[in-house]
């Protein structure tokens, strides 16, 4: 049974451990978006160009428990291959966000999806950047 | 997760509340019409957004709404006599329009004037679709009035219910766009409910137990899309719509009905879960009817007499570990509404969600706490209104569609996501 006065008698001890999130830029748009989140307090999140992240590929996600992959709608997304499939090698769940979608073409959401979509187990398309912020709050990063 | 003052935030829609605040600007469903059934009948408590009510429906047919206790020695007007175009309180005779204008108080001379000293607090409450509506916002910010297809549609084609969810709101929607607990909690409902089995869809779903979601931001919410394999390498979709604060539409299944739901506040740890079922184009059948009525589909058996389920948290839901075991109930709880209402209860009446652990799946829920805390704070700092109250936003739809796989479901599923008169929703 579920009450406000049982509520206060939930166990207070921690239930998870922190998990490593690794943040990679596939585009040029994506790069400022992520070079600012850079510039934050986070206690697990790292952040990459698709160029810095695939230098170390193996590595980068051997260390990952979460990728996610920022792209503008339609730049140059094609590391996304490269990367989903390191991932998909390793069973290490990806996340796809395109952002600034709001005023996008139709054709240039259409490049960018048929990009991601292969390699993405979850697609956010927001509007707005400020969203992935809230996004790596979310998943305690 | 949330920190804990933005989990209060949401949570909270007292009077005076942010949240409370953003509710208060919209027409939100009140009571069924038919707890009103006829003129001079007996009034209805109701409590919403922590504020106690009583409805009547008084000689001429008007509908009221205003404070429960009779501005006297604070009485119940639940006990008031409803006659000759008023509620009086049987204490002393204090007698109430619908617009909460005391109109007599049997004890001063009329002459006196004092009754017209003497108002209680009131709201416009209007019948659309089977349900009544109230607006609960400053009197010179009316908004328009609902234009959600369910009550816009002719009363044969539409069905509504509501029940009482002892869990606060916010867990109760968030439910209710949380598309992958389908997978795991209603699996056993998709081929044996008489308003989900038989439709092609259904087969997706049951060969692709993995979808992929996608969630885009909408112009009154989201659209979340649940993407399975298809025929020839493309995409089954199943896309639910939401709008802002707490309106939900589910994806259709074949010829079914297309369903939702809204949460309504009751106070911080009950809400009002409406659900309804319509059909564009068609009237409902006595089967489809009785089998809502029955507690199938998304709605409930009640207590006799209540709004209250039958299955609650006072007898474990009824919960039956056997057909649990057997696999034909994933969780032991019959029926969709209860399922998810179960779960949704047993997290207590406002979840913590500083201790939650949310996952990349949860990116539907992550992103509708994101828009809410957008709305709330330029409403409240800057006077934006939030969205979901221009009628544009409500004339929306779900939909269940195939499409090529690089195709953009906002752009696939466009028209199909529009309410329009006449046209079938788009559904396999």
């Amino acid at each position: 049974m579920s009450s406000a006065a049982e509520a206060a008698f939930r166990v207070q001890a921690p239930n998870s451990r922190p998990r490593a999130i690794k943040v990679v830029a596939l585009d040029t748009a994506a790069e400022a978006v992520v070079r600012r989140l850079a510039a934050g307090s986070w206690k697990q999140a790292t952040f990459f160009t698709a160029e810095t992240f695939t230098r170390n590929l193996t590595d980068e996600v051997g260390a990952a428990d979460l990728v996610v992959m920022v792209a503008g709608p339609g730049g140059h997304a094609e590391a996304a291959t490269l990367i989903g499939k390191a991932c998909s090698d390793r069973r290490i769940m990806t996340t796809a966000l395109v952002v600034d979608a709001r005023t996008a073409s139709d054709e240039a959401l259409s490049k960018t999806l048929s990009q991601l979509r292969p390699w993405s187990l979850m697609m956010v398309i927001a509007d707005a950047d400020s969203y992935i912020e809230d996004m790596l709050a979310a998943l305690r990063a | 997760m949330l920190r804990k003052e933005q989990n209060d935030l949401l949570t909270s829609t007292g009077p005076g509340t942010a949240m409370g605040q953003m509710f208060r600007s919209y027409w939100i469903p009140a009571l069924l019409t038919e707890e009103l059934p006829e003129n001079d009948c007996p009034p209805v408590r109701v409590k919403l957004l922590s504020e106690r009510l009583i409805a009547f429906r008084d000689t001429n047919g008007r509908y009221g709404l205003m404070d429960e206790f009779c501005a006297h020695r604070g009485v119940s007007l639940w006990f008031a006599r409803n006659e000759e175009c008023g509620l009086r309180c049987p204490y002393h005779g204090w007698k109430y329009d619908v617009t909460g204008q005391c109109i007599d108080v049997p004890s001063e001379p009329e002459e006196s004037g004092f009754s017209k000293k003497i108002k209680l607090k009131s709201y416009p409450l209007v019948e659309r679709g089977g349900v009544l509506w109230t607006y609960m916002g400053p009197a010179d910010q009316v908004p328009p009035l609902p234009e959600w297809e369910f009550v816009t549609v002719p009363s044969k084609q539409t069905f509504t219910t509501k029940r009482w969810q002892e869990s606060n709101w916010l867990q109760a929607m968030e439910g209710g766009i949380d598309s992958s607990h389908v997978s795991f909690l209603h699996r056993g409902d998709l081929n044996s409910d008489p308003l989900f089995k038989g439709a092609k869809g259904n087969q997706y779903n049951l060969s692709d137990s993995r979808p992929v979601f996608e969630v885009v931001e909408s112009p009154g919410g989201l659209y979340i899309g649940a993407r399975r394999n298809a025929e020839n390498g493309n995409y089954y979709w199943r896309i639910t719509q939401w709008v802002v604060p707490s309106f939900t539409m589910i994806a259709p299944r074949g010829n079914h009905s297309v369903h939702g739901h809204f949460w309504i506040p009751i106070d911080d740890a009950n809400c009002w879960t409406w659900s309804f079922d319509y059909h564009p184009l068609r009237e409902l059948t006595e089967a489809e009817v009785s089998a809502m009525r029955d507690g199938k589909g998304i709605h409930v058996k009640y207590v006799p007499g209540t709004f209250r389920p039958l299955a609650n948290k006072d007898n474990d839901y009824l919960i039956n570990r056997a057909a649990q075991k057997a696999g034909r109930t994933f969780s032991g709880v019959e029926g969709i509404a209860m399922q998810d209402a179960s779960l949704q209860e047993s997290m207590g009446p406002i979840v913590d969600r500083t201790k939650e652990n949310l996952v990349s799946t949860d990116n539907g829920i992550i992103m509708a706490r994101h828009r809410l805390l957008r709305a709330v704070k330029a409403f409240v700092d800057k006077g934006i209104l939030p969205p979901g109250i221009d009628p544009v936003h409500q004339k929306v739809r779900s939909a269940a569609i195939v499409l090529p796989p690089d195709q953009p479901f906002k752009e696939g599923a466009r028209e199909a996501m529009i309410a329009r008169p006449d046209v079938a929703p788009a559904s396999v």
